[in-house]
């Protein structure tokens, strides 16, 4: 019952993203620069949407439809990344 | 209603297995919508004019707090999902209630951080940097809001009706909007929080 109630890959995933967190700290520590504590701070993200994407959100269970959904994450992720970083572009680097 | 029985019941029918598909869709419109959010806060942060600076605002105590019970409340929502696949009707609705408890708790500890902000004289009008952060953490936190009634809403259904394409399907879609709004506040817990006390 236990083992039906709390999957093994849930509960793993669950303690991988609570680790995540705790390494996203590491930033706050003295002598991290703020290059590697912006590189620090986007690989612990994406790897905790990730988690969040295959465990939990089952994105790739259905054959069908599978490809059809990294498409629409991947375009929308497109459309944000150019919105932040066209802004960026724009308004701080000064071009 | 033609029901596929090789696909969990959820995906049962074609209309049904449209709507996930489709819920998929809006949440790649959220993804437009945070990241113009994101886009403003990053542009504006550090013009704090005359009111305080990120670092000089931010706790990192209650961040943490948030960023547990959302990492768990996440959890607990695919545990409910993975029991209801399985059938099991009252430990689903159990893990739906804690669930939406820790959403819950994550609002009262939010609420309570805007509070101190104001009351140390740190507001919408403030600053650029204090609009954008506003604007940001409230729309997190209103969809926060709606997804508790959401859920709450579901949660009676199954209460009633039980286990059917309808209710199972609803409560799949539920899920992955509130696993979205986890993504969500990683972001925010990381680039905004983080980032701002580095």
């Amino acid at each position: 019952m236990m083992k039906q109630l709390f999957p093994i890959k849930h509960v793993m995933g669950y303690i991988f993203s609570l680790v995540l967190s705790v390494v996203a700290l590491a930033v706050l520590m003295d002598g991290i620069t703020y290059t590697v504590g912006l590189a620090i701070l986007l690989i612990c993200a994406i790897l905790q949407a990730g988690t969040q994407l295959f465990l939990f959100m089952h994105i790739n269970e259905s054959k069908d439809t599978k490809t059809s959904l990294y498409l629409n994450i991947a375009y929308a992720l497109f459309v944000g990344l150019v919105t932040i970083f066209g802004t960026l572009f724009t308004m701080i680097w000064g071009y | 209603m033609k029901i596929n029985p090789n696909v969990p019941l959820e995906y049962g029918t074609e209309e049904n297995s449209n709507r996930i598909f489709g819920f998929w869709i809006f949440l790649g419109a959220e993804i437009a919508l945070f990241s113009t959010l994101f886009a403003v806060y990053f542009t504006l942060w550090n013009r704090s004019g005359s009111g305080p600076t990120a670092s000089e605002i931010f706790e990192l105590k209650g961040v943490l707090v948030e960023t547990f019970l959302l990492l768990t409340s996440s959890f607990t929502c695919g545990l409910a999902i993975h029991a209801m696949r399985h059938g099991f009707k009252k430990a689903t609705l159990v893990f739906f209630a804690i669930t939406l408890l820790m959403g819950l708790g994550f609002l009262g500890v939010e609420i309570t951080e805007f509070v101190t902000y104001v009351h140390d004289g740190a507001t919408l009008s403030t600053s650029a940097f204090l609009s954008s952060l506003f604007v940001l953490l409230g729309t997190h936190g209103l969809h926060v809001t709606m997804g508790f009634l959401w859920g709450a809403a579901i949660m009676i259904q199954i209460k009633r009706e039980g286990f059917t394409p309808d209710t199972t399907n609803k409560s799949f879609i539920f899920s992955l909007y509130w696993h979205f709004l986890d993504v969500v506040w990683i972001f925010i817990f990381s680039f905004v929080y983080l980032k701002g006390m580095m």
